[in-house]
C-alpha cells in the first residue's frame, strides 16, 4: 500500500506548483472560511487534506481551482497568480471532483458527460472517444456508456463524475470526498486508480484507511488554519494529535474482526438452510416476524429490475446490517419494507398484508432515515422539524412539546430548537433526521448510509447514538465498523437478491463475499489490521521511551 | 333553434341509451387495455442494454429518419407540422393521421413511447370531443341531435366534426414528435435546432433541463416521503399550505444552491458559454431529397384540403 514511485526529482528541489501565502477568504454571510493560510504544493505530491466538516477544506481546494477569487493574500500557480491565468486554462490542467455526483453530470448521457471536458480541451473527436471510452472502462462503467445520469445508482454516478475529471488528462487531480457512499469493491476501484494516477493528487476524505498508503503528506485543517502540516504516517501514529485535531479514529480499532466478538456477539441462531426463492439461504427463526417482504419483486420504471423474488423478515428486537453492492437493490428493499415501492409479492406487518389503505399504520411503527438526510428536512426550525411527525399523528401539543425534547436530547441535539436545519453542519443534519423519525416511537427504525459524509467526530457519535437505541434496527451501511458493532445479524444483496442472511461474526469472516458479490471487505480487513498494528507500534515506543 | 337549422334528429330512449352505452363501453376498452398494457410493460425481463445508444437498440439506425442530418430532418418535420395543423376538413386531417403513422412506423420507434405521449395528450382531446358538440355555435345548415333526455343540450354535428379535426391534427403532430425527436441523440437534435438558428444558451438551457428535471424530480420525491411516512395528509386548510409553502421554499433555496454547484462544475471542466458539440455528420443530397418528399407530401395534403372540400366538412 506504498504510494507510487513516478520518477519525479525530490519535491523540495522543484518550484512549487502551488505557493499559498496568507490566504484568507470570508464568505458573503461573515463566516470565515480560511484564515492566513500558507503552504506549498510541489508536482506529485500526494496530499491529503483533513480536517472536520466546515473546518475550510472545501473552501481551499476551491481556490486552487480558480473558482474561489482571492480575496486576501498570494495563490500562485506554477509561479503565476493564479488570477491572472486564464480560469479556463487553469482548470483544464486541475480537476476537480464534487461532492455531489449529481452536480458534476450534467449532460444527457454518461458518454457526453466524459466527453465534454475533452471537447473543451479542444481535443479532436477520435482522441474524444477514445478519453471516454478509455476512462470508462477504467472505472467500469463501459457496459453503461449511454445510459443517462438520472437512470444511474449513486456509486455509479460518483465513479462516472471520476471518468469525466480524469478524461481531461489533468496535471492535477483534487478529490473532495471520492468515497463517500461508495462500497468496498468501488471504494477499492477508485484507489487502485489514484494509486496509478502520476499528477499531483490533492484528496479530501475521513477515511483515513483509504489514505494510508495513497498520500504521503497530510494537511490538518482547523477552523480555517492549517494547523498540522506533516508526513501523512506520522499523523496516523500520533494518537494524541489526532484527537487534538478531531480525527480519532481509534474506535474503529477495536477492528471488525475483534468487534464482533466484543460487542457480546453469541453464535447466531441463523444457520444456513434450505434453499427458497434462488440463493436466498432463509433464516429458520420460529414466530412471527415483525415486518416481512414475501416473494418480492420490484421493477424501475426504465426497465431495471431491483428486486428479484425475495423474501425478507425483521423480528422484533434484532438489529440487522444490510450490505450489497451499490445499486443491489438495499434502498430499494427499505423503500418497499416503507411501503413506499409497490412491487409483486406481499408486505406483512406483525403477520398482517399491509394494503395501499393501511400505510398509515404502518408509517406510525416503522421509521426511516433516508440515504440523502438533508433531504427529508423541510422544516424552518429543529423544533418543527422533530415535532411535524407527532403533530400529524394528532398528539397534544405537551405530547409534542415532550417528545420534541426527548428526541432531541437522544441524539444531542438539545438547545438546537431554534436553529435551521439547512445551516447545520452534515452530521447535525444527519441527527436531526435521526431524531424526527424518533419522536414518532418507532418499533423499528430503517438508517440508509448513515455515515456518509461525515467526519470521524461526528461518526463516533452517531455510534454511540445507535447504540443506546433500543428499538429494532435495519442498517444499510458498508461500514465495518457501525456493522460490527451495531448488528448481530447480516443480509447480502447482491443485483436484487438476497445470497447470504447470516450472523455477523460470519459476515466478517466470510471471505468467498468478494467472488460472489465483488464486496472486497478483505482490503478494509487490511486496513484496520495495518492501522492497529501501527498504533500498538507506537504505544511500544512511547512506553520504552518513557521507561 | 329548429328555424336556424335544416335538419333535426331527435333520439328517442332507445338509441339516446345505446348511444350512452356505446360510448362507456369504448372508454372503459380504452381504460383496460392502457391498464393491461401498463401492467405487462416489462414482463419480458429483459435488462436494457446500455452500452449501446437507446436508438440502436430500437432499430439498427438506419431507418428513412435515424440516418437523416438532424438539422434537415428537424426543419423539415417543423415546417410539416406546420401545414399540418392548416388543414380545414377531417378527411384530410385523417389523411395526415395515416400518413403519420406511416412515419412511425417508418422510424421504427417503440410505440410504448407514443401511446404514453397520446395518453398525455388525451385529457384536453377528450375534453374538446366532449364539449365542442354541445357549445359550438348553430349555423344554417347544420344538423342537430337532441337527445332523449337532453334537450336542452342539442347536440351539434359540425361541433363534433371541428372537435375530431382538432383531434386529429393533435394526434398527427404527437405522432411526428417521434420521427422528429427519437431518431437522434438528444444532444445530436438539439445540435440539429441550433442548426436552424436557436440561440445555443436556450440550447443548453433546454439541455440541462432536460437532466435536471429528474434530479429536482427526486428531490420533490424524497420530501413527499419524508412528509408521509411522518403522517402528513394533504388537506385544504391552511396547515396544508403552511407545509406545502416550506417545501416548496426549501426546494427553491436547494435548486437555486444546485445550480450554482452545477455552473461552477461546469466551469471546472472548461465550459466556456457553450455545450461543445460533437462531430456532425455532413448534409447529403439524400437528406434534401427526404426533406423535398416530406415537404411535397405535407403540401399536397394541404392543397386538396383547399381545392377538394370533402363530404364530412
Amino acid at each position: 500500500m506504498s504510494a507510487p514511485s513516478n520518477n519525479l526529482p525530490p519535491v523540495e528541489s522543484q518550484p512549487p506548483l502551488f505557493s499559498i501565502r496568507q490566504l484568507t477568504f470570508t464568505y458573503p454571510d461573515g463566516t470565515p472560511g480560511l484564515q492566513g493560510v500558507t503552504l506549498d504544493i510541489h508536482t506529485g505530491e500526494r496530499i491529503a487534506l483533513l480536517g472536520l466538516n466546515g473546518s475550510g477544506k472545501s473552501t481551499l481546494v476551491r481556490h486552487l481551482n480558480g473558482l474561489n477569487a482571492v480575496q486576501k493574500g498570494i495563490c500562485l500557480f506554477e509561479g503565476r497568480n493564479i488570477e491572472s491565468e486564464p480560469g479556463a486554462v487553469l482548470r483544464q490542467r486541475v480537476g476537480l471532483l464534487f461532492q455531489d455526483p449529481d452536480d458534476q453530470l450534467f449532460c444527457s448521457t454518461v458518454y457526453e458527460d466524459v466527453a465534454f471536458g475533452p471537447r473543451n480541451q479542444g481535443k479532436d473527436e477520435a482522441r474524444v472517444d477514445e478519453l471516454v471510452r478509455g476512462t470508462l472502462a477504467a472505472v467500469s462503467l463501459d457496459h453503461l456508456l449511454c445510459k443517462s445520469a438520472h437512470n444511474l445508482s449513486y456509486g455509479q454516478k460518483k465513479r462516472a463524475a471520476l471518468a469525466a475529471v480524469l478524461a481531461m488528462e489533468p496535471d492535477v487531480l483534487i478529490l473532495d470526498e471520492p468515497t463517500a457512499n461508495l462500497d468496498p469493491f468501488q471504494e477499492r476501484l477508485i484507489r487502485e486508480l489514484l494509486a496509478g494516477y502520476a499528477g499531483t493528487l490533492i484528496i479530501i476524505e475521513h477515511d483515513l484507511f483509504f489514505l494510508q498508503g495513497l498520500c504521503d503528506r497530510a494537511l490538518v485543517l482547523v477552523e480555517g488554519r492549517v494547523e498540522h502540516d506533516c508526513p501523512l504516517d506520522d499523523l496516523l501514529q500520533n494518537p494524541r494529535l489526532l484527537i487534538a485535531c478531531g480525527l480519532d479514529f481509534t474506535f474503529r480499532c477495536t477492528g471488525p474482526d475483534s468487534a464482533a466478538a466484543t460487542a457480546g456477539l453469541k453464535p447466531s441462531r441463523i444457520i444456513h438452510g434450505e434453499k427458497t426463492g434462488g440463493d436466498h439461504l432463509r433464516s429458520p427463526r420460529t414466530g412471527e416476524p415483525f415486518i416481512e417482504l414475501q416473494r418480492y419483486s420490484y421493477r424501475y420504471s426504465d426497465g431495471t429490475t431491483a428486486l428479484r423474488d425475495i423474501s425478507f423478515s425483521l423480528f422484533t428486537g434484532e438489529t440487522v446490517a444490510l450490505i450489497g453492492e451499490n445499486g443491489a437493490g438495499k434502498s430499494t428493499l427499505a423503500l418497499s419494507l416503507l411501503g413506499l415501492y409497490r412491487g409483486d409479492g406481499h408486505l406483512l406487518l406483525a403477520g398482517e398484508q399491509v394494503s395501499e389503505s393501511e400505510l398509515s399504520r404502518l408509517w406510525q411503527r416503522v421509521g426511516m432515515v433516508f440515504q440523502h438526510s438533508t433531504e427529508q428536512l423541510f422544516c424552518p426550525s429543529c423544533r418543527e422539524e422533530v415535532a411535524f411527525g407527532p403533530r400529524q399523528v394528532g398528539l397534544t401539543d405537551a405530547e409534542v412539546e415532550h417528545r420534541t425534547q426527548e428526541a432531541l436530547t437522544l441524539v444531542r441535539l438539545n438547545g438546537y430548537e431554534e436553529r435551521v436545519p439547512l445551516n447545520m453542519s452534515h452530521g447535525e443534519q444527519k441527527r436531526l433526521a435521526i431524531a424526527a423519525a424518533l419522536s414518532l416511537h418507532p418499533d423499528l427504525l430503517i438508517l440508509d448510509e448513515p455515515t456518509a459524509g461525515l467526519d470521524l467526530r461526528s461518526e463516533a457519535l452517531l455510534l454511540q447514538i445507535l447504540s443506546d437505541l433500543p428499538m429494532t434496527k435495519l442498517l444499510i451501511t458498508h461500514d465495518l465498523t457501525f456493522i460490527s458493532r451495531l448488528s448481530r445479524r447480516t443480509v447480502v444483496l447482491h443485483r436484487g437478491r438476497i445470497i447470504r442472511d447470516y450472523a455477523t461474526s460470519e459476515f466478517l469472516n466470510d471471505r468467498r463475499l468478494e467472488e460472489i458479490a465483488g464486496l472486497d471487505y478483505g482490503y478494509k480487513r487490511c486496513c484496520y489490521q495495518a492501522m492497529e498494528k501501527a498504533l500498538e507500534k507506537r504505544s511500544d515506543f512511547v512506553q520504552d521511551n518513557q521507561l | 333553434m329548429k328555424n336556424q337549422v335544416s335538419k333535426v334528429i331527435v333520439l328517442d330512449t332507445l338509441e339516446s341509451s345505446a348511444l350512452a352505452i356505446v360510448t362507456v363501453a369504448v372508454v372503459s376498452l380504452l381504460v383496460v387495455l392502457f391498464r393491461r398494457r401498463k401492467k405487462h410493460r416489462y414482463s419480458d425481463n429483459r435488462e436494457p442494454d446500455w452500452s449501446i445508444p437507446v436508438l440502436d437498440a430500437q432499430s439498427d439506425g438506419s431507418s428513412f429518419f435515424h440516418s437523416w442530418h438532424p438539422s434537415v430532418k428537424v426543419g423539415t418535420l417543423c415546417a410539416s407540422c406546420f401545414l399540418i395543423v392548416s388543414l380545414n376538413t377531417l378527411t384530410w386531417s385523417l389523411a395526415a393521421v395515416g400518413i403519420c403513422i406511416l412515419a412511425v412506423l417508418l422510424a421504427r420507434t417503440p410505440w410504448e413511447r407514443l401511446s404514453r405521449r397520446l395518453v398525455a395528450i388525451s385529457g384536453f382531446l377528450a375534453m374538446l370531443v366532449v364539449l365542442l358538440p354541445f357549445t359550438s355555435a348553430v349555423r344554417p345548415e347544420d344538423t342537430v341531435f337532441l337527445i332523449f333526455g337532453m334537450e336542452n343540450w342539442p347536440f351539434h354535428q359540425r361541433g363534433l366534426i371541428v372537435a375530431l379535426t382538432i383531434v386529429c391534427k393533435a394526434v398527427s403532430v404527437v405522432l411526428l414528435m417521434e420521427p422528429m425527436l427519437a431518431t437522434a441523440p438528444f444532444s445530436r437534435t438539439l445540435q440539429g435546432f441550433s442548426g436552424l438558428g436557436l440561440p445555443r444558451k436556450l440550447l443548453s438551457m433546454i439541455a440541462l433541463c432536460h437532466r435536471y428535471l429528474f434530479v429536482f424530480r427526486e428531490e420533490i420525491l424524497y420530501m413527499q416521503r419524508a412528509m408521509r411516512v411522518r403522517g402528513f395528509v394533504p388537506r385544504t386548510n391552511l396547515a396544508t399550505m403552511r407545509i406545502m409553502g416550506n417545501c416548496f421554499g426549501m426546494l427553491f433555496i436547494r435548486s437555486f444552491e444546485r445550480t450554482e454547484r452545477i455552473y461552477e462544475a461546469m466551469l471546472s471542466r472548461g465550459y466556456r458559454g457553450s455545450f461543445p458539440a460533437g462531430p456532425e455528420p455532413p448534409k447529403t443530397v439524400y437528406d434534401f431529397i427526404k426533406a423535398a418528399i416530406c415537404l411535397v407530401i405535407a403540401l399536397l395534403l394541404l392543397s386538396v384540403d383547399r381545392i377538394m372540400p370533402s363530404p364530412l366538412l
